[in-house]
This record gives structure tokens, C-alpha cells and sequence, in this order.
């Protein structure tokens, strides 16, 4: 408080006049990035190392340790579907069995992960050696294997890609540019009514569940357990 | 239908034909009575409107009751006759979750307990595991340890000048100090590694040693820190309305503060020099120089000015920090899972609100049997029932954001 | 039928748009003509009879289309000054330099749900923004802008101008009742106590010009200000002039007098329960107050639309179209590519990289931008209003700008210190101004 009575008020817009001129601290974002230290911890992503190879492997401890239990993982199938690998919170029990067998190199009996499983390849050498492993013959090559397999395995796919010397990514192209090539077995082998996308997706993701938990159709609908 | 005057035996499905219903119950008026009939004489006073008065339902989402406060205030016109703060709304359990963790993660779960200084939150804790293990910190630790929350302190005071004048109507002064906070907050984020909750402190030491990104950022902003808060607080110190709003508003006397178990700034407004820095040293503060402002008139304006004192002295303690900083390592050697023997502990140190405390019980299992957390937030704010009172409704913000409460503190 | 559904269907957007467009603007001018042939002779008959309802109409209809871009304008320089202040940028996304963002929350504002809580007041929570609009639409009438601009010049439009902003408390008093809020009703009150008092010395300090310039009618008492920058009154009236602009943020509910809008204890007044365009009423009707409060400084005390200086005089400009001739179709024909030519050469000769085409549109953008700042300049010269309206504004705008900055610095008084102040200090100021004005009018003109 000065003695003559306004002197404060005009010195304090004196002062806000003068911040008016001054340069400006705003960081404008999209344009100029925020300045991140190396240590910031707060990144929502998954790293890499410096290969370039992500640090991830999946072993779920993180979510077992999360205290409050807000990790979930989860990842996209060959068909760009998400599918969440450690599901409902009902679940955690039979899912972390899962996690445990899977780390431990055993199979687990899930429709998702069926596009991974191991199966024979002998058709697919077959159709390789027939076509003289000339990857300028993929589109021939993979409709001879959708015709021995009835769809395209990633195995099989892996194992043209292997054989051929083409790219994985471009024997995927291909074989996902194609309307008649399909990676999974034909609908009608399926059974009763056929739930599409996302549905799907879920249903056989129940299945796998009634798979593994042995509970099969006993469980009620729309809840674990 | 409004539950609301349950309190006075009309069940809830009362049809709009019952003559006990009012108009107001029909067109559903929220009134902030309990739907229960007063518990206590007190309760029950209050929640009784005498001529002429009316209750003001005030938050949990009024634009300034510092988060999600609640304060029921009984009115006269304009001014406030009684008031009754409901707590709870941030309510996580926060104790008896640390009970339920072990000691590593129970400084995690301490953290946003008050969120504008976190490091104060972690600090008191890791103190009393620390006596509960009989450890020995490294002396850089400790010194990095006060380095950090001294920053943090100036942070948390720099917030309380914008929020203050926000509560008292301007809107310039909380961008500025944003700005400082910003600043700190950015290198405390290249130390730590994040900008909010830090989880920096850790049992026996911290979370990794000073770096050159933090060094560069404080060094560049110790250079025109000083200017630049003097600066700011021109805009308020000198101004007519400000100081005739906040001088004599809010006045606590001595005897009363130390009654209410008042600690910090606040206690020190009233003429008590009390700081735990010094009274119980801790860390090593009693290495380091700095005074212990303290003022007499004990209103929001002598709260306001001492926390503007207590920036500079963190700034002499910062720079003390800088030139006494010993090599060595920043973390005691400390297994894993650590079990201490059973025992307990009580560590308190001097936050920028007052007294964090921390009482931790061990049953030698690698959980806190038991802990408790005294917040000064929480034991201000009960001063504001005392304060208030006689005023007017704008004075009741400014006295409110006078006392600095943080709910996450206040309902842990 | 299949056929023209057909067609339909090939049409492009633009032209499905113009396929209904034109024929209906067809229909339309045709019906215009036939009713202006029918009764547009009897229409003007009556209007020509009655020009000063015509001029009341028209001058009611441009301040109130004048309201909406000034109070754009100063919403957008509200947020702009405040965040420079603030060391922030501010809007700087929609338009350049952000200026269109206060249109967009114009459009925003009237995007949003029109929401009536329950419990209120139906009609008169209806009404009440409309009443502050309109006060506020209506003191803006007899402000005078410019020399013959201004939509009434009443003699008693001093007295107008207050009983306006005694409207107004009227609207605001029914918005903070009708809303069934407290913060509300706390809101009204205030802003019922805080006008109502702060109208006495507001209307107390202009006394002194009224008996300076022996009228009640703000033309005149901008007229009576003519000359130079010394003869404004301002320099008579030094302390009315303080108490004005004090009395006057008072009324116009700015910082630091905004109490009844206080976001920190209300939380915003008597607008709390008002969304949509109807808060968007409120919101206009504050800027277009800050507006009215500049401009009506501005004319009162610093001259008006009143050059600080001796502007040159007006120049006749001493061309008369008509007697060109010919001449003048050929310049007209004929000027504009000459000039185009003319001003576009240079780049396409002096710079190899340009080519013609390009220095053409060069030389069309330029033709452009000295004609338009030849017919401004003309118009500057020959027009005197447009002088004043440029002085008028500018001064306001200085104002306008010191209202935001005052707000960008200051904190709020509280209600009791609000009213003390112009119970305490104010009103006898301004008596005291009010008594030494007369007495110096005596003094010196007998």
C-alpha cells in the first residue's frame, strides 16, 4: 500500500502492460513438440531396443503387478482384429494359467491363437517343390493351398514365404488382396448361426474360454463362471 | 422424487397429492439437508433455518473450493451466519491400502495425497520405513532429497499465490505462477521422470541421481527465478482492492491456532516461528542456513505474504543445496523385499502446508501392519468453520484458498 | 416421374443446389414485383409521411446488427489482450491470428441446447435475456458515433441512456429470480444493489457537463466539444471524469465490479442456469455494455468524434462525374486493364521468373488495393462522418481496451467494500464536482 491512494493498481497495470509486449511461454503443441526428458516415465507405449526390436515379451508381469490391476494387453491377429489377451476381470484366475502355460511352451487350446498352431506341412512343400519355389508364381501357390488346407494357415504361409524367398509381408499381401483367399476355415464348417466380426471374435473367444476353464456349455450366458 | 426431507417421516414414493409434500419436494428443489435425522445437537442446529436465512449448497463442483469440497453455508443476505463442510468425495482409503501393500508400494499409494507437492507426501514415509529398517541414507540422497522438495515447496507456493488471487477474483496471477510451476515442474520430471506424482524418494535413498537435463534446467531457471516471483507478486502486493480484501480477513489468533493444532505457514501467521525443519530436525536441514519467517497479524494477508517469505528462504536453501552437494552414491543397500522387524515408527516433517507425519506399525512381514497419515489439510480446514462465520460469501473463498487446504490430502 | 428422379440423381451437389435455388429465387422475385406493384406505391406514401419512424426503424435495425460484430470484436480482443497479458497467445487457430474464434463460439452458443431447468419461471426466465439485450440494444441508440450518424438525437439522451441501464437491472433482477438458483437470486440482488447504487453518481458526474453544455442531448454536447484537443471536457470536468469511468465499470458489471458474475463465489451470477443463445444474450449484452460505456466516455468527456487536433478541413472534392462525358465510359472501360497492365509490367519485366499470367494477377491484385484506397481516401476527404466514425471508434476502442486490461489485472472488490465506495466516496465526490461546477459557471459567465 503506497500513500497516494491508486498508485498500486496503476503500477500493477503498468506491469501487466508490460508482460503484454514480452515474449510469449505458451508451447504451440502440434507444432512444436513438448521438450520430453530422457528419464520421463510417463510415455503410454511399449518400447524398444535398440535393434528396434520391442522390449515387450509379454510375460504379463506387469499386469500381476499393476496394483490396481488397470493393465490389460492385448494384441492384432493377421486379420487386424484386437483381441485382449487377459479378457474380463472375472477371468484373471484362468487367464493367468493360460499366460503361465503358454510361457512355458505349451499349447493352449484357444480358437484366437489357432492361425499360430503347428500343423503339416507337407502339402505346402508339395505344392512349393510343384511350383519350382518361384515366388512369381505366389498367386498360383496359394490357391493351391487354400485348396489343400480349405484356408491359409500361418504356417503355411510362413512356410511359402520361407521357401519362395518373398517377403512374409507380401506373401500376406497378396494372399489378403485376393477376395476367394481366405485365412480362416470356410463358414460352413462352422456351426448354427454365424456371428460376424466383432461378434465372432467373441464367440470364439468363448469358445476357447469353455475350452480351457472345461467348463463348456454349464456357463452361464454373459458371465464367466 | 427428492429423497431429501426424508429426515421429517415422508417416504420417498409420496404421491404429489400428500399434503406433506411441499411444492418444492414436486418440482424436485435440492435442499442440502441429510436424508437422516440429526445425529447431533450441533447437526441439528444447524440444519435449522431461523428467518431470513437460507442455505447455499457450495460445491463439490463449485468452481473454487480447491477440488471436491463440499460447504454447506447457512446465509444472511450475503453474509455467512454457519457452515458445515462435508468431507469424503475423494475419500480412496488411502491408509489401509498401504496396508495391503508392501513397502515399496505403499509410498506409490502415499503420493497423491496432496498432489501439488508430492515429494513431501513420499517423504514422510520413506522416513519411517526407513527408522522402522534402521537404515542409513547416503548423505548425496539426503542432500537431493531436500534439492527436490525445497523445489517442490516453491512450486506448491507459487500455485497458492495464483489461487489465491483467482479466489479473490484475478485472473492473471495463476497464469504467471503457472509458469513457475511449469518450470519446476519440468525439471523435477527431468529428475524423476515424472511431472505430478514423482515417485522419486525411495527407502534408503532416491530414484536416480541428478542428471545434467535437471542441472541445466534449474541453473537456467535459478538465474531469473528471484526477478521473476518478485515480479509476479508486484502485481498483488501493492495492489488497493487486494490488500484491502485480505488484510484483517480471517484473523487467527495464537492461542486459538495452536488450540486447532494448526502447523506450516499458517501457524507461523499468527506469530509462532514453529518449523519442523528446525524444532525436530530431520535430513539435513540442520546443515543448512535459512530463517523461519514468521508473522503476527495472523489474517489471509500475513498467510499470503509469509508463504512469499518461505519462496525465498527454499531459494537460499536451493542454492545452499548446490554448493554443499557431496559425491557418493544416492541409494543404501537395501535387499529386494524388505521385512522389517517388528516395531513402529513415527516420522514428521515440515511440508509446504504444514506437518506430514507418518506413523507406520511393522509385524515383520513385508506389508505395513499399520499406517497413518496425518495431513495438515485436513486439520486446517476444520479452522474454517471458525473463520468464516460473520463474513461474507466471497470471504469465504478467500479464506478457504488463505488456509491452502488440498482435498486429496483432506479425505485420503 | 422416374425420369426426373433420374436426373435428379445425376446432378451434381452444386447442382442439385442450384436446380432448387434458382427457380425459387425466381418465384420469389416475381411475387416481390407483384406486391411492389401492387401496394409499394402506398407503402412509400406512408413511409414518406412518417420519416421519423422511418429513421427510428432503420437506425433500431442497424444498431442492432451493429451489435453483434463490435461485441465479436470485443470478445475476441477480450481473449486476445487477457492472454497476451497472461504471457499466453491466446485464440490463434480459427481466422488469422485466431480473430474468427469469438464467431465460432458465437455459432457454438447457438448450437447448444436451449435447456430450461425445471422450476423455473418459464416466461419471465424467457424474457429476461431478451430485456437485457434490448436495454442494452437500446442505450446504443442515441450514442452518437459521427457527425449526422446516430439513430436518435433526443434531447433529453442522457436521461434515455440511464433509464436504459435501469432497464437492464430490470432483465438481470428477472434472470437471477426466475432461475430457481441461489447463485442466481444471489446474483440478481447483487447486480440490482450494486446498478442501482452505482446509477447515482454515475448520473451525478455527467450533471456537470449537462450544465457545461446546457443540453441533455449527447449530439450536442459532442458539438459543444469542437476545436481541439483542450476544449474536450475532460480538462473541465477532470474529477466527473473519474467518477465516471469508475461508476461506469459499475454499471457495465466489469472487473473490478464484477459481482454478479463472480465466478470464484457465485458461480456465474444470474447466468448460471442459462445455456445456448440464451446465455448468448447475456454474454453480447455485457460486451455491447462495454461498448456503450466506452463510446458514451468517449462522447462525453474526450470530444466524441472530435479530432484531438484542427483536421484539415474537409476537401471538396471538385469532380463532377457527369461532365466527363464521354471520357467517363471510356475510363471506365478502358481504366481498369490499362491499370493492370500497367501496374503488373514491371514484375513481369524486372523478373525473369514470373510470367505474364502471373504478373497480371499481380497487377489485378494491386489495381485492386489502390483503387479500393483511392475510393477510401476520397471518402475519407470528402465525407466528414467517415473521419469522425474513425476517431469515434478509435477512442473507444482505447477504452474498450483499458476495460480488458483492467480486467486482465485486477482482482474483485467485495460487496460491502462495492457499495461503500460509492455510497462513501463516490456520491459526495461527485456532489462536490457538481457544486464547484456551478459555482464556476456562475462565478465566470456572469
Amino acid at each position: 500500500m503506497s500513500l497516494i491512494p491508486g498508485l498500486g493498481i496503476v503500477r500493477g497495470m503498468a506491469l501487466t502492460l508490460r508482460r503484454f509486449f514480452q515474449p510469449k511461454v505458451t508451447h504451440l503443441y502440434p507444432e512444436d513438440p513438448a521438450d520430453i526428458s530422457p528419464k520421463f516415465r510417463g510415455r503410454l507405449q511399449l518400447l524398444y531396443d535398440e535393434h528396434g526390436t520391442l522390449k515387450c515379451e509379454t510375460c504379463f508381469q506387469c499386469a500381476q503387478a499393476c496394483p490396481i490391476e488397470c493393465i490389460d494387453m492385448g494384441g492384432v491377429d493377421t486379420k487386424g482384429r484386437y483381441a485382449v489377451h487377459w479378457g474380463a476381470s472375472e477371468t484373471y484366475g484362468e487367464r493367468r494359467e493360460e499366460s503361465a502355460l503358454r510361457r512355458a511352451g505349451r499349447t493352449v487350446p484357444d480358437v484366437a491363437y489357432e492361425h499360430w498352431n503347428a500343423i503339416d506341412l507337407g502339402p505346402v512343400d508339395a505344392i512349393l517343390h510343384d511350383a519350382d519355389h518361384d515366388p512369381g508364381r505366389l498367386l498360383e501357390i496359394l490357391e493351391a493351398t487354400q485348396a489343400a488346407y480349405g484356408y491359409l494357415p500361418v504356417a503355411a504361409l510362413k512356410r511359402i514365404s520361407f521357401g519362395t524367398g518373398a517377403w512374409y509381408a507380401m506373401v500376406y499381401g497378396t494372399a489378403s488382396y485376393y477376395d476367394h483367399l481366405r485365412f480362416e476355415p470356410p463358414a460352413a464348417s462352422s456351426s448354427g448361426a454365424t456371428p460376424t466380426g466383432r461378434g465372432r471374435a467373441e464367440a470364439d473367444y468363448l469358445a476357447g474360454l469353455d475350452l480351457v476353464t472345461g467348463s463348456g456349455s454349464k456357463r452361464p450366458a454373459g458371465r464367466a463362471n | 422424487m427428492s429423497q431429501t426431507r426424508n429426515a421429517f417421516d415422508i417416504p420417498a414414493h409420496a404421491s404429489a397429492d400428500d399434503p406433506r409434500v411441499t411444492l418444492d419436494e414436486q418440482i424436485g428443489v435440492f435442499e442440502p439437508i441429510p436424508p437422516y435425522p440429526p445425529r447431533t445437537e450441533r447437526e441439528a442446529e444447524f440444519y435449522t433455518l431461523r428467518d431470513g436465512e437460507m442455505f447455499v449448497n457450495m460445491g463439490p463442483q463449485h468452481p473454487s473450493t480447491h477440488g471436491v469440497l463440499r460447504v454447506v453455508l447457512k446465509i444472511d443476505g450475503e453474509k455467512v451466519v454457519d457452515l458445515d463442510p462435508v468431507l469424503g468425495y475423494l475419500h480412496r482409503g488411502v491408509e489401509k491400502l498401504c496396508e495391503n501393500a508392501d513397502y515399496h508400494q505403499a509410498i506409490c499409494y502415499t503420493d497423491p495425497l496432496e498432489y501439488i507437492s508430492s515429494l513431501f507426501c513420499e517423504w514422510s514415509p520413506v522416513i519411517a520405513f526407513e527408522k522402522l529398517l534402521d537404515v542409513q541414507v547416503p548423505r548425496r540422497a539426503e542432500y537431493i532429497r531436500v534439492l527436490s522438495g525445497e523445489l517442490n515447496r516453491i512450486a506448491s507456493h507459487a500455485l497458492f499465490m495464483g489461487w489465491f488471487a483467482l479466489d479473490l477474483g484475478g485472473l492473471t496471477p495463476i497464469l504467471w505462477s503457472f509458469i513457475e510451476r511449469d518450470e519446476i515442474v519440468e525439471m523435477l520430471a527431468a529428475l524423476t521422470g515424472q511431472r505430478m506424482l514423482f515417485n522419486y524418494f525411495r527407502i534408503g535413498g532416491v530414484n536416480g541421481d541428478l542428471n545434467h537435463e535437471f542441472m541445466s534446467r534449474l541453473g537456467t531457471w535459478m538465474s531469473k527465478a528471484t526477478a521473476q516471483i518478485d515480479s509476479n507478486q508486484a502485481l498483488l502486493n501493492e495492489n488497493e482492492i487486494f490488500v484491502r480484501r485480505a488484510r484483517g480477513l480471517g484473523t487467527m489468533d495464537t492461542a486459538t491456532a495452536l488450540g486447532m493444532c494448526m502447523t506450516g505457514p499458517n501457524l507461523r501467521a499468527t506469530g509462532v516461528p514453529f518449523d519442523i525443519r528446525r524444532a525436530h530436525p530431520y535430513s539435513v536441514y540442520p546443515e543448512l542456513e535459512f530463517d523461519i519467517p514468521s508473522r503476527t497479524e495472523g489474517d489471509c494477508l500475513a498467510r499470503y505474504l509469509l508463504r512469499m517469505d518461505e519462496i525465498r528462504q527454499s531459494l537460499r536453501i536451493i542454492d545452499q543445496c548446490l554448493h554443499q552437494m557431496p559425491d557418493g552414491p544416492v541409494m543404501a543397500k537395501l535387499p529386494r523385499l524388505i521385512r522389517p522387524r517388528p516395531g513402529r515408527a513415527y516420522a514428521a516433517i515440515e511440508g509446504p502446508r504444514g506437518q506430514y507425519a507418518t506413523y507406520a506399525i511393522s509385524d515383520g512381514t513385508d506389508q505395513p501392519y499399520r499406517m497413518r497419515i496425518h495431513d495438515p489439510s485436513f486439520i486446517h480446514l476444520q479452522s474454517v468453520g471458525l473463520l468464516t462465520p460473520g463474513n461474507l460469501i466471497a470471504d469465504t473463498m478467500a479464506i478457504m484458498a488463505s488456509l491452502d487446504p488440498i482435498m486429496g490430502g483432506v479425505d485420503k | 416421374m422416374a425420369m426426373v428422379g433420374r436426373t435428379w440423381d445425376r446432378l451434381t451437389i452444386p447442382g442439385k443446389i442450384l436446380a432448387v435455388v434458382v427457380p425459387l429465387g425466381a418465384l420469389l422475385t416475381a411475387a416481390l414485383a407483384l406486391l411492389i406493384a401492387l401496394i409499394g406505391g402506398a407503402v412509400v406514401q406512408f413511409l414518406g409521411d412518417n420519416l421519423p419512424l422511418v429513421r427510428f426503424l432503420v437506425a433500431a435495425t442497424a444498431v442492432l446488427l451493429m451489435t453483434i460484430p463490435s461485441a465479436f470484436l470485443i470478445i475476441y480482443m477480450e481473449m486476445k489482450v487477457i492472454a497476451l497479458m497472461n504471457l499466453r497467445y491466446g485464440p490463434d487457430r480459427v481466422g488469422p491470428f485466431g480473430s474468427a474464434l469469438s464467431v465460432v463460439h458465437g455459432l457454438k452458443v447457438l448450437m447448444k441446447e436451449d435447456f430450461t431447468p425445471t422450476g423455473v419461471d418459464v416466461p419471465v426466465f424467457t424474457l429476461a435475456p431478451v430485456v437485457v439485450y434490448m436495454s442494452s440494444v437500446m442505450s446504443l441508440l442515441v450514442l452518437p458515433f459521427a457527425p449526422g450518424l446516430f439513430g436518435q438525437d433526443f434531447n433529453i439522451g442522457l436521461l434515455f441512456f440511464f433509464a436504459m441501464g435501469g432497464l437492464s437491472v430490470v432483465g438481470l433482477l428477472m434472470a437471477g429470480w426466475s432461475s430457481f438458483n441461489k447463485y442466481s437470486l444471489l446474483g440478481g440482488l447483487r447486480s440490482a444493489a450494486q446498478i442501482v447504487s452505482y446509477e447515482i453518481p454515475l448520473a451525478l458526474s455527467v450533471v456537470g457537463v449537462v450544465l457545461l453544455a446546457g443540453t441533455m442531448s449527447l449530439n450536442k454536447i459532442v458539438l459543444g466539444q469542437a476545436g481541439s484537443v483542450f476544449d474536450w471536457y475532460v480538462w473541465r470536468q477532470p474529477l466527473a471524469f473519474v467518477i465516471f469511468f469508475i461508476a461506469v465499470t459499475a454499471e457495465a458489471n466489469r472487473t473490478p465490479f464484477d459481482l454478479t458474475e463472480a465466478d470464484s463465489e457465485i458461480v456465474a451470477g444470474f447466468a448460471t442456469e442459462y445455456s445456448g443463445m440464451r446465455f448468448g444474450f447475456f454474454f453480447f449484452a455485457e460486451y455491447v455494455n462495454v461498448f456503450i460505456a466506452s463510446g458514451l466516455t468517449v462522447a462525453l468527456f474526450l470530444g466524441g468524434w472530435n479530432a484531438p487536433f484542427n483536421w484539415p478541413l474537409p476537401v471538396t472534392v471538385g469532380l463532377d462525374p457527369g461532365g466527363l462525358g464521354i471520357g467517363l465510359l471510356l475510363l471506365i472501360a478502358l481504366g481498369p486493364p490499362l491499370a493492370i497492365v500497367v501496374l503488373g509490367l514491371p514484375f513481369y519485366l524486372l523478373n525473369s521468373r514470373i510470367k505474364l499470367w502471373q504478373a497480371l494477377v499481380i497487377g489485378f491484385v494491386l489495381f485492386n488495393l489502390v483503387a479500393v484506397g483511392a475510393v477510401l481516401g476520397l471518402a475519407f476527404l470528402s465525407f466528414d462522418w467517415v473521419v469522425g466514425l474513425l476517431w469515434f471508434m478509435g477512442k473507444t476502442y482505447v477504452f474498450v481496451f483499458t476495460f480488458v486490461w483492467m480486467r486482465g489485472t485486477l482482482p474483485r472488490v467485495r460487496i460491502d467494500q462495492l457499495m461503500g465506495f460509492a455510497w462513501k466516496w463516490l456520491l459526495p465526490a461527485a456532489m462536490l464536482n457538481l457544486f464547484v461546477t456551478a459555482f464556476a459557471i456562475l462565478v465566470l459567465k456572469r
